[in-house]
């Protein structure tokens, strides 16, 4: 598993998918619906998923002395890979809006959703659907990209909009609470959307490797 | 025997691949002759679980190809005609990925062959001609000592004398000991090499025998290979 997430690092990712990583910092920025950072990450995936088509590389790993099924697993590696080093610059930018910008007038007047655990864990559930909707639906036919990237943008974008929604309901506001504020709760709402994130991957990835075993290349 | 292709059976809209099997042994050539259109393609990405059966069996070495994928790929080597994995990547880089998946990978072979085709390592598959598209997969096909290369249409596009110096290879290999299985529509490449024939036609096989069995059988007197075939291909098998 080594060797072929190092040929998705080395030959199959575009160049975009690891710079759009940095798009996990705009968790840092205030009055800003941070959680597309999330999808921009998403969309930096797409690009290499592109570039790896154009290059004809799903044909080239599977003749590859693997297991066809390790092919989908390299790549689902790969895109699990790139969300978890944008989750981790996202809970960098946590721990800096908890901490020492804690007092920062820009955040704490901040009218749409704060970089908090619950954001983070909303961060997961973005990437659990990109993982489902999109990646899950590539290996369906392993060269149709545009339909399973619609369908994840608009899933995508629904999500964002009932994540920046929640905390203004009535007694969800805590949701959006800044500092240390109701840790506790908001951890279990991250703990809950790393669990999603895992779970759906893992279901997506066996499915796809179903489907890859099925289509002809 | 080296590899064993059984009834496979491959169905699409317009096209049926029919119960096709033949043998592979071991230090010989094999030409895999039809027109175009005729199956050669889709029986390869059989043989190499490139495609889902709708029945049939393929397998190497004594082992079916289905469950022991990995370990036999290890000891295949594949070429396919012009196709160019990773345009803009240069040959270096994609070549120091592959060769980690090879433990039997040849750094001396890898140089020889480098070397005799006149790659240059720097440039990109989309700098390459497509003749030198065709030695770049063969290259990398080659420099992991494998025991089968199985190559689709391996001399299209290629010059005469870059044709010829593959086909010297295919006879190389053959003393190696290594089983070669190629498939072509340029009948002179079989008649120059080939050990075997398996030709194919409208999905079905025609014929698996050895070339001298062939031309016994089938050339009338004074008939070169490739009238034989072209005579064969206008109705004489299935008629």
């Amino acid at each position: 598993m080594h060797n072929i997430l190092l040929k998705e690092m080395k030959l199959s990712a575009s160049i975009l998918s690891y710079l759009f990583i940095l798009f996990g910092l705009m968790f840092l920025i205030p009055g800003y619906p941070i959680l597309c950072g999330a999808f921009f990450v998403a969309l930096g995936i797409f690009q290499g998923f592109q570039t790896a088509r154009e290059a004809n590389d799903i044909v080239f790993s599977a003749l590859l002395p693997i297991a066809k099924e390790d092919v989908v697993k390299g790549r689902y590696l790969f895109v699990c890979l790139i969300e978890g080093c944008a989750l981790i610059l996202m809970a960098l930018a946590v721990i800096l809006r908890m901490t020492v910008f804690s007092r920062s007038s820009v955040y704490a007047d901040n009218a749409l959703m704060n970089a908090n655990l619950f954001a983070l864990g909303a961060a997961c559930v973005i990437f659990a659907l990109f993982n489902r909707i999109f990646v899950g639906g590539f290996f369906r036919t392993a060269y149709k990209l545009g339909r399973p990237f619609v369908l994840f943008i608009i899933a995508a974008f629904l999500a964002i909009a009932v994540a920046e929604t929640l905390h203004h309901v009535p007694g969800l506001e805590w949701l959006n609470a800044f500092g240390t504020d109701y840790f506790a709760k908001q951890l279990i709402l991250f703990l809950i959307g790393v669990i999603i994130f895992l779970g759906t991957t893992i279901l997506s990835c066996r499915n796809a490797c179903k489907h890859f075993e099925q289509i002809d290349l | 025997m080296i590899a064993e292709v059984r009834n496979l059976v491959k169905r699409y809209p317009s096209f049926e691949l029919s119960e096709v099997s033949f043998c592979l042994d071991s230090g010989r050539i094999t030409g895999f002759i039809g027109r175009n259109g005729a199956g050669k393609t889709t029986t390869i990405k059989a043989m190499l679980n490139l495609i889902h059966l709708d029945g049939g069996t393929v397998s190497f070495f004594g082992k079916p190809l289905a469950g022991n994928e990995a370990e036999i790929k290890k000891l295949i080597g594949y070429s396919t005609g012009t196709v160019s994995w990773y345009p803009r990547k240069k040959i270096r880089d994609i070549v120091d990925i592959v060769k980690r998946f090879y433990e039997t990978w040849d750094e001396e072979i890898y140089r020889r062959y480098l070397d005799l085709f006149g790659l240059d390592e720097t440039k990109t598959p989309l700098e390459l001609s497509e003749g030198m598209k065709v030695k770049l997969n063969l290259l990398l096909a080659l420099s992991h000592r494998c025991k089968v290369l199985i190559l689709d249409e391996p001399t299209s596009g290629l010059d005469p004398f870059s044709r010829n110096e593959i086909l010297e290879i295919f006879s190389k290999l053959k003393k190696e000991g290594v089983s070669v299985f190629f498939s072509t529509h340029i009948i002179s490449d079989i008649e120059k090499c080939a050990d075997d024939i398996v030709y194919i036609s409208k999905g079905k096989i025609g014929a698996a025998m050895p070339l001298e069995d062939f031309v016994h059988q089938y050339s009338r007197e004074g008939e070169s290979l490739e009238d034989t075939m072209l005579r064969l291909e206008g109705g004489a098998f299935h008629a």
